[in-house]
């Protein structure tokens, strides 16, 4: 008996973004039980990022748009979850990357974040999108200053700690 | 609008049991909030419980199974939720009942509701056996537990601090 939802699914140069399923487990509980996770609410167990999971398909479902898993076309492995977050909580919608372990330096958060950031504006229709960063997690800040977007404002999240919020390009700014 | 598609409805004589929605969330965030939900994980804030809510509903695409949420046949109000629960390291299968509102317990409707989820699980799930863990010492969960005729397994392991009361299988 198989349960889906009906995420679109998306494609860049490198990478299919589609929706997340069981599949994704392993690659995502090593991100989320290693020290890289410190900037995203981790180093969590197994169970919790099976939970973790979960709660990305089910976010799709509640708030009609999510987070896609990134499948590397050259060897099919996932290699990271990339798209459009919104829980409960968070100040705006916004545009969130993490890469899974082995997956850094290759420009596929930008690669990624790229093509949900179209999707948001050209098929959802909105006008502006942000991204909450840890303060010291730097690697994630050069990637939206890849992007393009720059700090708006300070945000202190209750399990994420201090982050700074950045705001991304709009869409006219990108046509 | 997105939707879980292949996910089952049961009913019985005055209950229809359906996968969670959208709308069902703010009486499931508002019931994570009291003390009820002190021995299913609760209480939690809304953002934990809205967290949860999406754990509940992607528990169905990660397994092909989950929670229902009880409501009286005709009228789409969330009474509860009613179903399978298996996060990965749950020891077994579980089967587990929440009732949101105090006003509609008494009633019957959680028994009503977890006798279809374990006749559909022997059924058409075909699981081996079922158990369902409840916290120490919610009894009314416990007096449930016994009138759907499950017995204490004491040998089973457990997540957590709970007991394990475990479904007879029916006879042939």
């Amino acid at each position: 008996m198989s349960v889906t939802f009906s995420a679109p699914k998306l494609e860049t140069e490198r990478l299919i973004l589609r929706a997340p399923d069981l599949s994704d487990f392993d690659a995502l509980a090593d991100f989320y039980t290693s020290p890289r996770a410190a900037f995203v609410g981790g180093p969590q167990s197994r169970e919790l990022s099976w939970r973790a999971l979960a709660q990305e398909a089910g976010h799709w479902v509640l708030r009609a748009f999510g987070r896609w898993t990134l499948i590397e076309k050259d060897t099919q492995a996932p290699v990271g979850i990339v798209g459009l977050w919104h829980p409960e909580g968070f100040p705006e919608r916004e545009l969130g990357w993490d890469l899974f372990n082995g997956a850094t330096g290759k420009g596929y958060a930008t690669e990624a974040a790229r093509a949900a950031r179209d999707y948001a504006y050209n098929t959802l229709g909105w006008t502006t999108l942000t991204s909450l960063i840890a303060v010291e997690n730097h690697n994630s800040a050069r990637v939206a200053e890849r992007l393009g977007a720059t700090y708006d404002s300070d945000f202190t999240h209750e399990r994420y700690g201090p982050m700074q919020l950045w705001r991304h390009l709009g869409p006219e700014a990108l046509t | 609008m997105i939707t879980l598609t292949g996910t089952p409805v049961l009913t019985t004589e005055r209950l229809t049991l359906r996968a969670p929605q959208p709308a069902d969330a703010p009486t499931f965030i508002e019931f994570y909030k009291t003390d009820r939900a002190q021995y299913v994980g609760g209480p939690k804030d809304d953002r934990r419980g809205w967290e949860f809510f999406c754990t509940e509903i992607g528990h169905w695409v990660m397994r092909g199974y989950g929670m229902f949420v009880v409501t009286y046949t005709g009228d789409d109000t969330p009474l509860g939720i009613v179903g399978h629960w298996n996060p990965k390291t749950w020891p077994e299968q579980e089967v587990g009942w929440v009732i949101f509102d105090p006003k509609v317990e008494g009633k019957g409707i959680a028994f009503e509701a977890a006798k279809a989820v374990i006749d559909y699980t022997w059924t058409t799930l075909k699981w081996d056996t079922i158990v369902s863990y409840i916290a120490y010492p919610n009894e009314r969960s416990i007096t449930l537990a016994e009138r759907l005729g499950a017995v204490r397994d004491d040998t089973a392991e457990v997540p957590g601090t709970a007991y394990v009361y475990r479904h007879p299988r029916p006879t042939a």
